[in-house]
């Protein structure tokens, strides 16, 4: 007995402490339709947000106003949250009629039935024509589409008038090529004593990552293509991620995390502060220097390219709408959708928003209504567009990620040679991408 | 656990006291008395139980069926959405020759574990040592040092990550007084276990509460007959009082190894987007099993993971209730 029980009592203890990771509950069942009669659809998103909730809400409810037999409910779930309460959701057979997603998976969860396939909505040719064809390749798994994009963003290159002025430098001439950029970067840069009281500019800090610089190098090639092949070495990533290391040697690692340890966001925000005169973040970024930059003198570039023959390659995201597997009501979330990304809405929320949207003519109308600086940042980011990029996870290899990441910081810390450990990581994953 | 134990001691005590009776109506006695412990045993028995009710039920009725249906969807290529079918032992197969990252995350696990667990116990020892002290104000320090452990959670990872920072974080800062010129912390691979180990040691300070609890329970006869025969310090303490209190010792390297093994917040926390940190150094086991299943949703794959962490887990603990009885002392005696 004695036994028994402490193995049972030892048994408990254990599984108790690891089933630590419990699945999220099941929402509890809703009624179908309001007390009017009309059908009720589930709509989830993540903005929830002072600016963003209101715009969402009120395109929302310029919707609801406008039928008479289906009414949208807005549900706000926490950005950490939504993905596993939707995947959840879906598993238990109850699930939203429609999701904001993160638009780079949306072939993964296609692939493994998580959204409805929307080829059998869409009849009109013509409708994915409204969207930037960038985007809309995103939405495409085996033919067909499985979402719909509603907004994207890009990254340009914020560089500070004021220190351009003070360093000597043209304030209208921002570098074009990773070479300008690098002189640029040295004027900039001002010293006391062995402290950096400005630093110029480090490709790190922003937004822009060392697979945005390695796809910026290579042509805008990702890291995987398009028909699945792995594009990991290529001689321009390595070329790229040297030239990364080039900045940790020059700069000094010490110095770059004693500075970045100073970082914060609004006010404190490194450019805002004036410590980094130039910074590659996302468009939207201008609406904090616009907020918290009191008369601050920027301006913006597309993303220096390697060369001058080479284009400015820059890296998007974004998100999509899409309908969750097994939803009850698709049709009826299928025409919110369209309404979701036409043009009323989608300027609606690009002029409020400050933010890029997926529907082509929305963004040139955005452009248009938007005043001053707004719109010539805005401008800036539209055309942007052009020259960005987005890169969908591969079905086939999810988790790629995780297997070239800490090669590049191997490289980065000086621990390995960047041909040898990017060779290393296309190996890793074209393993798993013919698994 | 200590119910089970006062059972015990409570038992030998009268065996004890019998012995040195032998007429025949102390035998009438002794029969009624047996007769007495036993129903309290058995009431003892029920009321421990009853205690752990609530655990048993959870455990019987919340627990069991997910419990059981990971160990089948183990053996399958379970995605949570569309596909669950028996793959036999294709996922542990891809975790011993396919997966590196498996191999990375249980290298990490067990270098955090290895380290964290005799290190804290030590320092949960040493602090209740200190704190067991009659000065005046000890109930303030006790307070004060066990502050940390009501404290938890992301609050403090974040607070640590600016403690760690590696040049304008307390920690460097202090160090630079004495001249050592202090690491990276989080931001280098060899110093990001250490990191995490060492903010496991500020918060001892629950370990430190039962530590403190049963050194107040050491008879305090025994340090005076130690005395009497001219036992030092050091003497009384590694004599008397780490023997006597072994019991909790053994209870805390238990529970904490089983807890070292869990470690996932802080590498989700602490390393940017979650990814594990600087070269996979802070890729733990649990963040590598989370990443399957809700980054990749390979669920199947995930579970096996859980499952093959609960054979290490509970193989360990079988091995350490094992070497326990040859260190733990325990008061009543007739420990097997």
């Amino acid at each position: 007995m004695k036994k028994i029980f402490v193995w049972a009592l030892t048994l408990i203890m254990v599984t108790g402490l690891l089933s630590g990771c419990s699945e999220t509950r099941e929402e509890s069942i809703e009624p179908k339709k309001t007390k009017d009669g009309k059908i009720i659809l589930d709509f989830w998103t993540f903005w929830g947000s002072e600016t963003r909730r209101p715009i969402i809400e009120k395109i929302v409810n310029d919707y609801n106003a406008s039928q008479d037999k289906v009414f949208v409910k807005h549900t706000f779930l926490p950005w950490g949250d939504i993905w596993t309460k939707n995947l959840a959701a879906i598993a238990a057979g109850k699930p939203a009629d429609v999701v904001i997603n993160d638009i780079n998976s949306v072939a993964h969860r296609a692939k493994n039935g998580q959204a409805e396939n929307l080829s059998q909505y869409i009849n009109d040719d013509g409708f994915k024509d409204k969207f930037y064809p960038e985007l809309w390749k995103t939405v495409i798994h085996e033919g067909d589409p499985y979402a719909v994009p509603f907004n994207t963003d890009t990254r340009l290159l914020f560089y500070n008038k004021t220190a351009f002025k003070e360093a000597g430098l043209d304030p209208n001439k921002p570098p074009k090529t990773w070479k300008e950029l690098e002189t640029y970067a040295q004027k900039l840069d001002k010293k006391k004593g062995d402290q950096y009281e400005r630093i110029g500019f480090y490709p790190l800090w922003g937004s822009f990552g060392p697979e945005s610089w390695m796809m910026n190098a290579d042509n805008g090639q990702g890291y995987i293509d398009e028909k699945g092949k792995v594009k990991v070495a290529t001689k321009e990533k390595v070329q790229a991620l040297n030239w990364i290391k080039g900045w940790n040697d020059r700069i000094g690692i010490d110095n770059i995390n004693a500075y970045k340890a100073d970082f914060g966001s609004e006010q404190s925000n490194p450019f805002i502060a004036g410590k980094v005169a130039m910074m590659v973040d996302v468009g939207t970024f201008y609406t904090q220097i616009r907020d918290y930059g009191k008369d601050m003198e920027f301006g913006v570039a597309p993303v220096p390219a390697i060369s001058e023959s080479d284009k400015n390659w820059s890296q998007g995201g974004g998100f999509v709408a899409e309908i969750p597997k097994g939803s009850d009501n698709p049709e009826e979330a299928w025409e919110f959708i369209k309404y979701l990304t036409d043009k009323e809405a989608q300027t609606y929320w690009a002029t409020k928003n400050f933010d890029n949207v997926a529907n082509k003519e929305a963004s040139e109308k955005a452009m248009n209504m938007l005043k001053g600086t707004d719109q010539e940042i805005y401008k800036a980011t539209v055309e942007n567009l052009d020259v960005t990029k987005l890169h969908p996870v591969p079905v086939d290899s999810p988790d790629y990620q995780s297997k070239i990441n800490p090669m590049i910081d191997s490289v980065l810390l000086g621990e390995r040679k960047a041909s040898d450990a990017l060779k290393d990581a296309e190996e890793s994953v074209e393993s798993s991408v013919g698994q | 656990m200590f119910i089970y134990e006062g059972g015990k001691k409570m038992d030998s005590v009268y065996v004890k006291s019998e012995n040195k009776k032998s007429s025949k109506a102390v035998k009438k006695q002794k029969m009624e008395k047996r007769h007495f412990i036993k129903s309290l045993r058995h009431r003892e028995e029920l009321a421990g139980y009853l205690f752990i009710a609530p655990w048993i039920i959870g455990f019987l009725f919340l627990m069991l069926g997910p419990l059981l249906f990971s160990l089948y969807a183990s053996f399958t290529n379970y995605n949570i959405t569309s596909q669950m079918k028996f793959v036999g032992f294709e996922n542990y197969k891809r975790m011993f020759t396919f997966d590196e990252l498996f191999w990375t995350s249980l290298w990490n696990t067990l270098y955090y574990v290895v380290f964290s667990v005799p290190i804290t116990t030590a320092g949960a020892i040493l602090l209740a040592v200190f704190l067991n002290q009659r000065v005046p104000g000890i109930k303030w320090y006790r307070t004060l040092f066990y502050l940390p452990a009501v404290l938890s959670g992301v609050g403090v990872y974040l607070l640590w990550m600016q403690l760690l920072s590696p040049s304008t974080g307390l920690v460097n800062i202090a160090l630079s007084w004495f001249g050592i010129e202090g690491p990276a912390w989080l931001y280098s691979p060899e110093w990001t276990k250490p990191a995490l180990i060492l903010m496991k040691l500020w918060s001892v300070g629950g370990g430190m509460l039962l530590y403190l609890a049963s050194l107040q329970g050491v008879p305090k006869t025994m340090y005076e007959a130690a005395e009497i025969d001219g036992a030092g310090t050091f003497q009384k303490f590694f004599k008397i009082t780490l023997p006597m209190i072994t019991p909790v010792i053994f209870f805390d390297i238990v529970t904490s190894l089983i807890g070292g093994f869990q470690i996932f917040q802080e590498a989700y926390v602490m390393t940017e987007n979650g990814d594990g940190g600087p070269v996979n150094s802070l890729l733990f086991y649990n963040l590598h099993m989370w990443n399957n299943a809700f980054e990749m949703f390979n669920m199947g794959y995930a579970s096996s993971m859980a499952w093959m962490l609960f054979v290490i887990v509970m193989l360990l603990t079988v091995i350490n209730l094992k070497i326990g009885k040859k260190w733990v002392y325990y008061e009543g005696g007739d420990q097997k």
